[in-house]
């Protein structure tokens, strides 16, 4: 039976981290965005938390359990967590490296690069896949990587590499043969201080969500051992590995509509934010504005909720195994685009105050322009969806 | 009279000579100027020497005055290198023009000169309250006390230079005439407390202040005497609030121009993502809305001196509301080109989502725009 309600105890849950979200952690949000780094105490205070969100990067085995599940409730967490800044949930983060080897490593490299990081305090781990060159379009992967005997040698660029400077190895996707476009990409490991792997910018300066330490680096004859090819046993395998490579890459069928959540939760913050100040200052408005400010936060209101809903959906599909390509890009292509309208307009209402930097709108507004952008832009989204309906026969 | 599109030689000449220095001074001192959160003497010296801002009447040691619409194409151009920068040089040139057109004779030679000479003064105009509010309906007063001397009481945002603006004109209403008032400060006066100095986003270059004012002045202090011409005010008033529409348009139109460029040359899926229509049209949507915008910036700057002082102010808020929202959607779209290249600072279009942000909310009316999700 339809239900658009999550259960009782996760909505509680997910209100009691917001509040101590905005009590703990939207203090520290200026701090953040200035000093480009998560909090020195942000494990200290992760450690106040009401809900043990602590430990969602251990696995499911210290979050209470609800009748959502395990995905819908790690989601609510995490949407709950976001409204709270970005340097929370950065705080969390581990990095996606030792998820590509839990996907697509022999049970050895899981063994090896995936448990210790899996355990707390196991460090962080990069992806290098975006290049300064490729983006939407990974088939155009420069970075190569060499056969040498029983060593591969990469050479190439990197951009993006989420904590790539502080990671304890980063998973980077190189081209075997170029020709061959996505049918030549593998998945190497190259741990830190690998000679070769030269850091050439430890965090990118970035319009916003600064917190989020991404890395350029480039790989100069970088020599690495064959058993370092993620899904190597042993043979020059090719199927096997292009198609799980595939796999790994394309299996996260709820990060898109979460990355929407995620845009929505910005916008939440924003509107709540701003809500309470212009409250605060309802008599400097003449009542013609003050009523048309009411109808723009009732609209708002109701466009976050749109949101979230084709969110929670498109990853209630993926949670039950049924195919979401439609309704996470659908997700995708309107809550990001939607929540920067909205943080601008709730920037706006408050007139130059708003656009301060004493307050945390204009910061948002610069954090969530990424979410349009990153996990497929809202044109790609745009493209997948006109696939869908109209075959190969649609525009490009 | 019949319906004329063509500029005049001296407002192509203008616009042609700003976009040369936007291209050659501004456009390279941005990053810099953010950083520094101001404007270089060198910089500014160079601007003040086109004689186009500030703009000052030759008796005084300037150049002259153009006429307004020479003078938004130049801000326009100016923008066009960069936004903050030119916002810091025209909320200075606006203190100037406000003095030169209602100033009395000694009010202009107390403080032209010095606007023309040194570049390192800096005017201001107390205007903005937030709100949504028009100048007719500030809530700062400038009223006759019983012993002749006028009060100036009220708060302002947004405020150029801030307690440092040499002079700091503010404006307001005179409760006893209901009309538009102006008052001349400097940073000698007492009563004026700042009470936020954070700058806008993107406009850092350009600091400004939040301020809460109670002065005393005389009589002379008032920007024009006591008998200022209400009118020529409102209409000086109009003048500057357009100034931002103009801003915002240039740093639109710059962004749209790198956005477009840097698609012919960004190779997705085998091909320069400007053949892509999902890439091609954000470009010609925001295009189109900065050409509506800029047209109904020009004719509002064009009708300045005629239309009613009331629908003025209005057609004031519509046109800056407009332009604004063009700026806002042309920077955004610019980044959103540009992808992840556009969200890190290596690329200045994240600089302009962020100038053209912090410009949307000086003069925001929310009467003039509504809200409309995406989809």
């Amino acid at each position: 039976m339809m239900d658009f309600d999550l259960s009782p105890d996760l909505q509680r849950h997910q209100e009691a981290i917001r509040s101590w979200g905005r009590e703990v952690a939207w203090p520290l949000a200026r701090q953040a965005d200035t000093e480009h780094h998560i909090p020195a105490n942000a494990l200290a205070v992760l450690d106040t938390c009401p809900v043990a969100i602590d430990r969602i990067d251990a696995g499911a085995k210290g979050l209470p359990t609800y009748p959502d599940g395990d995905l819908i409730r790690d989601i609510a967490l995490w949407e709950a967590v976001t409204y709270g800044d970005a340097w929370l949930w950065e705080s969390m983060s581990k990095g996606v490296g030792h998820l590509i080897v839990q996907k697509i490593g022999t049970p050895e490299q899981v063994e090896r690069w995936y448990e210790p990081i899996s355990r707390p305090g196991g460090g962080a781990t990069g992806l290098g896949m975006s290049e300064p060159g490729t983006g939407s379009d990974t088939s155009g992967i420069a970075t190569t990587a060499k056969r040498d005997g029983d060593n591969w040698v990469l050479n190439g660029a990197k951009m993006y590499c989420s904590r790539g400077a502080e990671s304890e190895y980063i998973v980077v996707l190189a081209s075997i043969d170029r020709a061959k476009r996505h049918a030549g990409i593998r998945a190497f490991v190259v741990e830190k201080n690998t000679p070769g792997l030269i850091i050439t910018r430890p965090n990118e300066s970035k319009l916003g969500l600064r917190c989020w330490v991404t890395t350029a680096l480039s790989l100069e004859n970088c020599v690495i051992p064959v058993g370092n090819q993620l899904g190597w046993t042993g043979k020059d395998d090719e199927d096997v590995a292009i198609k799980s490579l595939g796999r790994a890459l394309s299996s996260f069928n709820y990060t898109r509509p979460l990355v929407a959540l995620q845009a929505c939760a910005f916008a939440r913050a924003a509107f709540d934010y701003a809500s309470e100040l212009l409250q605060r200052e309802r008599r400097n408005f003449a009542p013609h504005r003050w009523q048309k400010i009411e109808w723009e936060l009732e609209h708002m209101d109701v466009a976050i909720e749109r949101g979230r809903r084709f969110a929670y959906h498109a990853i209630w599909l993926d949670a039950r195994g049924l195919p979401n390509r439609l309704e996470a890009a659908a997700a995708k292509a309107y809550g990001p685009p939607t929540a920067e309208l909205i943080i601008r307009r709730c920037m706006q209402l408050l007139g130059p105050v708003g656009a301060s930097e004493d307050h945390l709108l204009e910061k948002w507004y610069r954090d969530c322009k990424i979410f349009d952008i990153f996990e497929g832009t809202g044109q790609i989204m745009r493209r997948s969806i006109s696939r869908i309906l109209m075959g190969p026969a649609a525009a490009s | 009279v019949a319906l004329d599109f063509e500029l005049t030689d001296e407002q192509r000449a203008v616009r042609d000579l700003a976009g040369r220095i936007a291209a050659e001074v501004l456009s390279e001192a941005a990053r810099t100027a953010e950083q520094a959160k101001t404007v270089g003497h060198e910089i500014w010296r160079k601007i003040a020497q086109t004689g186009l801002a500030p703009a000052i009447p030759e008796q005084y040691g300037g150049g002259g005055l153009p006429d307004a619409l020479a003078s938004f194409l130049s801000f326009e151009a100016f923008a066009h290198g960069d936004a903050a920068m030119t916002s810091g040089i025209v909320w200075s040139a606006n203190a100037a023009f406000l003095l030169a057109m209602c100033g009395t004779e000694s009010q202009r030679s107390e403080h032209l000169p010095a606007l023309a000479a040194k570049p390192e003064c800096r005017a201001g105009i107390a205007l903005y309250e937030g709100f949504g509010r028009a100048p007719s309906e500030y809530r700062t007063n400038i009223e006759l006390q019983n012993d002749g001397r006028w009060r100036v009481i009220g708060r302002k945002v947004a405020v150029p230079y801030g307690r440092a603006a040499t002079p700091l004109i503010v404006v307001g209403n005179d409760p006893g005439s209901g009309c538009l008032r102006a008052a001349i400060l400097t940073p000698h006066d007492s009563g004026v407390v700042m009470e936020q100095n954070a700058s806008l986003i993107g406009l850092a270059a350009a600091p400004t202040e939040n301020l809460k004012l109670e002065v005393v002045l005389s009589a002379g202090r008032l920007l024009g005497g006591a008998n200022g011409d209400p009118e020529l005010l409102a209409r000086a008033v109009a003048h500057v609030r357009l100034t931002t529409a103009f801003i915002a348009l240039g740093c639109a139109q710059r962004a749209v121009e790198y956005a477009s460029h840097y698609a012919t040359e960004r190779i997705a899926f085998g091909r320069p993502i400007s053949q892509f229509q999902g890439t091609a049209f954000l470009m010609a949507d925001a295009q189109v809305q900065i050409n509506a915008a800029r047209l109904e910036s020009l004719e509002v700057a064009s009708r300045l001196a005629t239309a009613g002082v009331a629908k003025l102010e209005r057609s004031v808020s519509m046109a800056v509301s407009y332009a604004c929202a063009a700026a806002t959607r042309a920077t955004r779209d610019a980044v959103q080109v540009l992808g992840g290249h556009g969200f890190i600072t290596d690329h200045p279009v994240e600089r302009w989502y962020r100038a053209a942000a912090g410009l949307s909310t000086l003069d925001f009316d929310v009467t003039c725009s509504a809200f409309s999700p995406v989809l």
